[in-house]
């Protein structure tokens, strides 16, 4: 029965009409709690108690289905969220019963899992965050915003406007969790004995493009190579977690969830 | 835990090698300069817009054994229009508000950036580069300078709005520490102009609109609706070091088929314009179609070449131009020298007057019931790339012989809102055939052509090489190799879909490789070898 409720919501969220992710020009959102980052921080206090139990505090899917997976639910219209949560969704998704302005901050957390930082900046101290990117978390020592910093890792200067704040807060504590594609550490030895160290841009049997620690493109024939080690994911150390507090991690994403090459179409 | 430990050390002495510190590798402005080599560093390869290359390891003798050596396919990309550039192995090519940087040599994806938050979608011509940036346009007017190795972002600017009707497309034009950029969107009402960016921080420094304001010079040429005049940039343009002169086209006079409310020259649309690139100051203009009513937009490439003109050595700057005529001007000047019919499908004008004027039919002008005219709406030729063989002196110019049937609208035009005063097509019975013609640009002459077969529907244009091989794409979707001497067919390649750019060619350890993105994929070609087989190497997974 559950699978079928699943399904069955699935299916009616995938049925609803799609409707553009951004506003288009000049248009406002339709509610204010859309990208305030205080609703957004109220919104997730509600969900943790509320949709956390079925959908996981952070949207991840458990009894009810995986929110960040764009595949069935989005893009959809911020009236279309609030019914749901509001009224529920028939045959699995009981009603929220919260009162407007709360159900429109659920909205605005909701809407910030999968869209992208800028449009929803994440909650924290930006400042502090700053200071910890450029300082005692040591950022800067592999990546780069706007040609300041490093080019070994990937550059962040548009990352708000690229992923979620989930996503990247997912990467600071879990660096591989998405593959770290382009990014594994690899040592190549080549025929003439020389060592070459850096990330694979790509890989295949037959070419490497390696990218050293300066930045620099090495674009390498695997007949000229006759060892290759690589990492099993990215160089990035895996302690970010435990090594800085939750609220570090926070003013972290704060500072992260507002990097784009251009102003943000929506913000407060 | 232990391992968890090691993991976490390890990763510590991967952070060592990051702090190792950035040095970036530099394209100097002495380098575009030079011209085409191994590199092909401009849009056109050269600053003069010849889109000729002194390799010539691939030869008449040889480009019949020239096989495909890898393919890239864009992500949801169609009609793609991307020129490539390449240095030092690495390929640049682009798509809608994208960047992506291959291995030139295997065509495998180094990196790619896409700006998602642009406002608009729409095709993009190419890269420049400088130092160590690439730069790009996106289609909602943004200059992007992003780190040529990495892909990172160092700054995107705007400089221009989509509200103002506008859009951009163009490859930016890098000459010295400035990134020259322009604007498309002539058909809807907007008003073009050409901007200077400095390389380094983006800072605007010079902007010169093509049409002038109310009470400029040559305001006078214009009725209402000045301000949406038109005029854009669609294409970027060429530059001569010596005389310190870039030359830009402009498109076509707004609404494009209905001229009664514009009565007029309608300077400068459809026009050439010589400006110095340090001010953006015009120092000459020439109108190759005054009061424009055809959508006639001057976007071809300007060519300049130095040859014997009536005797005299000129310093010359020449156009294939989509009114059916191809004209030679002196470059510092803008005189008119000689032009010559680019097309026998040639029934508006009768010819062109001593000052370069075209002489006009009566009659030809679109009518709200339809008026046939040649050349058709797109032109005798269009942004699809001539190139110049400085062996042979010819000029390779893609060429449509077609004919369209002409509309005008009355209707009060109302800008931005995709109104155009009338419209233009073809017959159904009288699809246009292309040619691939070679002209001698002292004389004007066409000294030998290579008919096509296909749909008429090819916006492909060409390379030469010292091999004395221009490579085109055809009409029918094919990549075709043929003597530059006589058209004489060498070589051909099924790319299996229409093709909306121009090829390039390069070299990467002393291999000649030529390169054309179809609508969908780059792919690149070379001469066969067999191959040899890749060991796979010992391999091991911290």
């Amino acid at each position: 029965m559950r699978i079928l409720a699943i399904i069955g919501l699935a299916a009616a969220l995938a049925a609803w009409p799609l409707a553009a992710q951004h506003e288009k020009d000049g248009e406002k959102p339709k509610n204010p709690a859309i990208g305030d980052p205080k609703a957004i921080a109220a919104g997730q206090a509600l969900f943790a108690n509320g949709c956390a139990a079925c959908h996981g505090n952070e949207g991840q899917g458990g009894r009810g289905p995986n929110l960040r997976e764009r595949v069935f639910w989005h893009p959809l219209e911020d009236d279309t969220l609030f019914t749901a949560v509001k009224k529920g969704v028939g045959g699995g998704m009981p009603a929220a019963n919260l009162p407007d302005d709360q159900t429109w901050q659920v909205v605005a957390f909701v809407r910030s899992m999968t869209s992208p930082a800028i449009e929803n900046p994440p909650p924290g101290d930006v400042k502090a965050g700053e200071g910890l990117f450029w300082g005692k978390a040591t950022c800067g020592n592999c990546h780069g915003i706007a040609g300041k910093g490093s080019a070994f890792g990937p550059d962040l200067t548009n990352v708000a406007a690229m992923r979620p704040a989930l996503d990247i807060r997912q990467s600071i504590i879990d660096p591989d969790a998405d593959g770290a594609p382009g990014y594994h550490g690899v040592t190549v030895v080549m025929n003439d004995g020389s060592t070459l160290k850096g990330v694979a841009r790509n890989r295949t049997n037959y070419s490497l493009q390696l990218q050293d620690a300066k930045g620099n493109l090495h674009l390498l024939s695997v007949a000229s190579i006759r060892e290759i080690t690589t990492t099993k994911g990215s160089p990035m150390p895996k302690d970010f977690g435990t090594r800085l507090s939750k609220a570090e991690i926070d003013n972290l994403v704060a500072y992260l969830g507002r990097q784009s090459a251009r102003p943000a179409a929506v913000k407060k | 835990m232990k391992g968890e430990m090691k993991g976490t050390m390890r990763n510590r002495l991967w952070l060592g090698l990051a702090l190792a510190g950035i040095a970036a590798a530099q394209v100097k402005y002495e380098d575009i300069l030079k011209g085409p080599g191994d590199n092909w560093l401009t849009y056109a390869g050269d600053y003069q817009g010849n889109r000729h290359s002194p390799l010539k390891q691939i030869t008449t003798a040889n480009v019949g054994s020239l096989t495909p050596k890898w393919a890239y396919h864009v992500p949801k990309a169609s009609g793609l229009r991307t020129n490539p550039i390449v240095y030092d192995g690495v390929m640049y090519v682009t798509n809608t508000n994208e960047m992506r940087a291959l291995d030139a040599r295997s065509g495998r994806l180094i990196w790619s950036f896409k700006d998602s938050q642009s406002k608009k979608e729409g095709a993009n011509r190419g890269a420049a580069i400088l130092g160590d940036r690439v730069y790009f346009v996106t289609a909602d007017v943004h200059l992007v300078a992003l780190d040529r190795r990495t892909g990172a972002v160092i700054w995107q600017k705007k400089y221009g709005n989509v509200e103002d009707g506008l859009y951009a497309s163009a490859a930016p034009l890098v000459l010295k520490n400035l990134v020259l950029v322009g604007v498309a969107g002539g058909d809807t009402g907007m008003r073009g102009y050409i901007a200077a960016l400095a390389a380094d921080t983006g800072e605007e420094k010079w902007r010169t609109y093509t049409i002038p304001t109310k009470g400029e010079p040559g305001s006078e040429t214009w009725g209402k609706y000045i301000e949406y005049g038109g005029g854009g940039t669609w294409l970027s343009g060429t530059f001569d070091p010596a005389l310190n002169l870039i030359y830009w086209t402009t498109g076509n006079a707004w609404p494009d088929f209905y001229g009664e409310n514009r009565k007029g020259d309608n300077l400068y649309s459809s026009s050439l314009l010589a400006l110095d690139p340090d001010t953006g100051k015009m120092k000459w203009y020439f109108q190759f179609t005054p009061h424009d009513t055809h959508d006639w937009d001057a976007q071809s490439w300007p060519v300049l070449i130095d040859a014997q003109v009536q005797g005299k050595m000129r310093k010359l700057v020449l156009h294939a131009n989509r009114n059916g005529f191809f004209y030679a001007l002196d470059r510092v000047t803008g005189e008119y020298l000689h032009s010559s019919r680019l097309v026998e499908k040639l029934d508006w004008a009768s010819g062109i007057d001593a000052k370069g004027r075209p002489i006009v039919l009566p009659g030809t002008d679109p009518t709200p019931n339809g008026n046939r005219t040649c050349p058709g709406v797109r032109g005798a030729t269009n942004w699809m790339s001539p190139s110049f063989n400085p062996v042979t002196g010819l000029m390779y110019v893609v060429t449509l012989e077609q004919c369209d049937i002409f509309t005008s609208s009355s209707k009060e035009p109302e800008p931005k809102k995709n109104f155009s005063g009338g419209g233009a097509g073809p017959k159904p019975n009288e699809i246009g055939q292309f040619f691939l013609r070679a002209f001698d640009p002292k004389t004007g002459l066409k000294k030998w052509e290579y008919p096509m077969t296909g749909p008429g529907e090819s916006w492909a244009g060409t390379v030469s090489t010292a091999g004395n091989v221009v490579f085109f794409g055809d009409d029918d979707g094919q990549l075709v190799a043929v003597d530059a001497r006589d058209g004489k067919h060498l070589w051909h390649f099924n790319m299996g879909e229409g093709l909306t750019a121009s090829p390039i060619t390069y070299a990467v350890d002393g291999k000649q490789y030529v390169a054309i993105a179809s609508a969908t994929a780059i792919f690149s070609f070379g001469l066969h070898e067999p191959m040899k087989s890749v060991p796979v190497p010992k391999t091991k997974v911290e």
